[in-house]
């Protein structure tokens, strides 16, 4: 009787192990998301059965290899990845092992992102968090240089001549700093009235588009904006201008909501904030985004994945990793019954809405930029248009010429 | 652990298997440790059997050509398929063939897919001139540098065998190390600006990395300066080569410095730098790391070739097709540079 007992435990126990899935995850963070996911996955793991092997990538290696990983057929079960619209080839469609339903209810504003241009239906990949473009300040230099900051519904304009203050009374190299790639450039491009698009064909160069981009050349000539930033860069190449920011070169950094973590951790000399998105004649521009978890179609265990990133999106699971890695969810119950961010500190905590609040008013004054994201070649245009307006602003070429060889280029770039 | 003793047990298992073969096959001899022996080679044995001795040599080279031919004609291979191909994919099942159009999308003036003008040609003669006139300039400068340095470190100077050590040091360093340093010279807050902020030789700092009056210049020094220690070494071995009676006999002449270098050391060190000439042409087309590194203002060739092919994450339809095509452009050049020192080389060894 105990030798059967025996052998059917034996034996329950190795159907559950041969049943037993692993699941190699690709994952890249910001601040803490990776950990936290594992955290999370813990769960699913003991209930399951099943494993998830983690492996912490940085960014670039999502960014730059894991297409070719993808092509080369060495590609993981899970990712998480930020080009949601240049993948959706390779993405495993979870529709037929989830409830789409409460998927559409929950994340139908950020599922179009990863689908094909027409009629694709599929559910993808569960969208961790919402970023949001904005601008990070140097609240100490404002009160050393005994400058007020500009309130609520200011324009770039009116934050550039107060920013202009700032600099000269302290002496600052510069006075603003933004990331090198028209992701952050697009916000403020939407603010003075870019498009971006004609009737979902990416046409760049309109008068709003033309506008920034003289304000912007403008900025670098008379050295508000730095050196260091986006004329250090050469070609299509990112450059983050986190550092300029947490140095103290600048005064203002525009940058986005997945920063708040690695601001709060980091900087301890000085007192900073975010604020409200600058606007302009075309509106308070935005960029919104974020990255998502996806499985891939090549994956040997389709429904493990699914049923595994259908666990992460869960209400619960989706409130509490916004929760633990200070972000925004883009679970769209969560967002209207909000999110306890008692975990995080009060900078996080009011940053956050203040992102949240960006995205609101993006949504509603400028839409474009929801078509940007979700645009399955932006990151084609990403480096494009720091190219040329770079060597508009080092004087290579005029402004003329690079508006028309940004448009000429994304033209080619876009071309099949 | 359990893992671990399995793997043990397959290598353990086929170790056996693989001398009780050799035992079985291998020629008769006396002794244990010969029968041994020739356990362990019964591969060389039988393959002498079956092809006889002249085609050993060609199978000790196998391997060799195996990996050569994995990791060099392979890629060169799949390379000018690329070129000659479009699609976002390496997959070559999933790329359609298009012949010349990627030579016409980096040369013609019109951009042949829109109709509209060709930034692509203006890109790549950008990155054309630009590492033609850093070749012109960095190679004849780090030779002549080179060459000045070997021969003052041929004389007997104090701490001879320290100074070599100080010239050749930065070869041994990674690209971006050299890059990290020279960065944190040369950037705007850097120790350069600083110092001649100073010495009240300038008023503002200046991006010296960026500006483009001075990017190309801090490119031909940061990559002189990496690499100059390598040549210095083979001039330096050239210069030893040459045999002293013919000094002392100019010596005894009263032949003057100057006559001595012009007659006696510059001809025989000719074929050597000739040679280094070449080779630094060579590696000066291909400079990429530091500059990369150094994030300089300008764009080389193979910068220009990383950019398109989409290995930053950008890919775009035509962009793999137009890098190889580049590629094959620049080994073109190379070739022409190969053949230049192989024709240089052979005339130097029938004088």
């Amino acid at each position: 009787m105990r030798k059967s007992i025996l052998l059917a435990s034996f034996l329950a126990v190795s159907s559950f192990s041969v049943n037993a899935a692993e699941i190699k995850f690709v994952c890249y963070q910001d601040a803490n998301e990776c950990d936290v996911l594992e955290q999370m996955s813990s769960v699913w793991e003991n209930s399951t059965g099943n494993t998830v092997n983690f492996e912490v990538v940085g960014y670039d290696v999502v960014r730059d290899q894991l297409e070719n990983q993808l092509e080369a057929g060495s590609a993981p079960d899970v990712a998480r990845i930020t080009n949601l619209g240049g993948l959706n080839q390779y993405y495993l469609d979870l529709a037929p092992y989830v409830d789409a339903g409460a998927w559409e209810t929950n994340y139908g504003a950020t599922l179009p992102w990863y689908r094909k241009p027409s009629g694709d239906n599929g559910i993808y990949g569960w969208q961790t968090q919402l970023t949001v473009t904005g601008p990070y300040v140097n609240v100490t230099m404002f009160e050393d240089a005994g400058v007020d900051m500009p309130e609520e519904g200011a324009t770039w304009d009116d934050w550039a001549d107060a920013l202009r203050v700032v600099k000269s009374e302290l002496g600052l190299t510069s006075g603003l700093a933004m990331d090198r790639t028209a992701h952050r450039w697009a916000g403020p491009a939407f603010s003075y009235g870019a498009k971006f698009h004609e009737n979902g064909v990416p046409i760049l160069v309109d008068q709003g588009f033309r506008d920034f981009a003289e304000t912007f050349v403008g900025w670098h000539e008379e050295g508000l904006m730095p050196a260091e930033g986006w004329p250090a860069g050469g070609g299509t190449a990112y450059r983050n201008a986190a550092p300029l920011f947490l140095d103290g070169t600048v005064a203002m950094h525009m940058s986005g909501s997945w920063m708040l973590g690695n601001y709060d951790a980091n900087i301890t000399d000085f007192e900073w904030k975010v604020v409200p998105i600058p606007c302009g004649p075309g509106g308070c521009g935005a960029m919104p985004g974020g990255s998502g978890v996806v499985a891939f179609s090549s994956t040997k265990h389709p429904e493990v994945a699914a049923s595994y990133i259908d666990f992460l999106s869960q209400a619960g699971r989706a409130g509490y990793f916004a929760a633990n890695t200070g972000n925004i969810t883009a679970h769209q119950g969560l967002q209207k019954a909000g999110i306890d961010y008692s975990g995080v500190s009060q900078r996080v905590s009011e940053g956050l809405s203040t992102f949240a609040a960006n995205a609101g008013k993006a949504a509603s004054s400028t839409p474009q930029a929801y078509w940007f994201q979700g645009y399955n070649k932006n990151f084609a245009i990403y480096g494009i248009v720091p190219d040329y307006i770079t060597k508009a602003i080092t004087g290579e070429m005029s402004l003329d010429d690079a508006l028309a060889a940004i448009d000429a280029d994304v033209a080619a770039k876009i071309a099949e | 652990m359990f893992e671990s003793i399995l793997n043990l047990n397959s290598w353990f298992l086929f170790f056996t298997l693989y001398l009780l073969i050799g035992f079985v096959l291998s020629k008769e001899v006396y002794g244990l440790v010969p029968k041994i022996m020739s356990s362990i080679g019964w591969p060389i044995e039988f393959t002498q059997k079956l092809f006889g001795t002249k085609s050993l040599p060609y199978l000790f080279l196998f391997p060799n050509i195996l990996i050569f031919g994995l990791f060099t004609f392979l890629p060169l291979f799949m390379n000018f398929g690329f070129s000659v191909t479009d699609g976002t994919s390496i997959n070559f099942d999933s790329r359609d063939f298009s012949g010349l159009d990627n030579l016409a999308r980096i040369t013609q003036e019109v951009q042949i897919d829109t109709g509209g003008i060709n930034v692509e040609n203006d890109k790549f003669k950008a990155a054309l001139y630009d590492t033609f006139v850093f070749v012109i300039l960095q190679v004849p400068i780090m030779i002549l540098i080179a060459l000045f340095t070997a021969i003052v470190l041929n004389r007997e100077v104090i701490g001879r065998g320290f100074w070599r050590a100080v010239f050749f040091y930065p070869v041994m360093l990674s690209p971006v190390v050299v890059a990290f340093l020279w960065t944190l010279i040369l950037k705007r807050q850097g120790m350069l600006s600083q110092t001649l902020i100073d010495w009240n030789w300038i008023s503002e700092p200046i991006q010296w990395l960026v500006d483009p009056a001075w990017t190309m210049f801090w490119s031909i020094f940061v990559y002189t300066w990496a690499h100059m220690g390598f040549y210095m070494l083979i001039l330096l071995a050239g210069l030893q080569s040459i045999p002293t009676d013919l000094y002392e006999a100019a010596q005894m002449d009263g032949t003057s410095e100057r006559r001595v270098f012009w007659r006696i050391t510059l001809p025989l060190l000719m074929p050597i730098l000739l040679v280094v000439t070449v080779l630094s042409l060579i590696k000066a087309v291909q400079a990429f790391e530091e500059l990369y590194a150094l994030q300089v203002g300008w764009i080389s060739l193979v910068s220009y070739i990383v950019e398109n092919a989409g290995i930053r994450g950008q890919k775009t339809f035509f962009g793999l097709g137009i890098a190889a095509m580049a590629s094959l452009i620049v080994a073109l050049i190379l070739i022409i540079l190969s053949l230049l020192q192989f024709y240089l080389t052979r005339r130097q060894a029938k004088l």
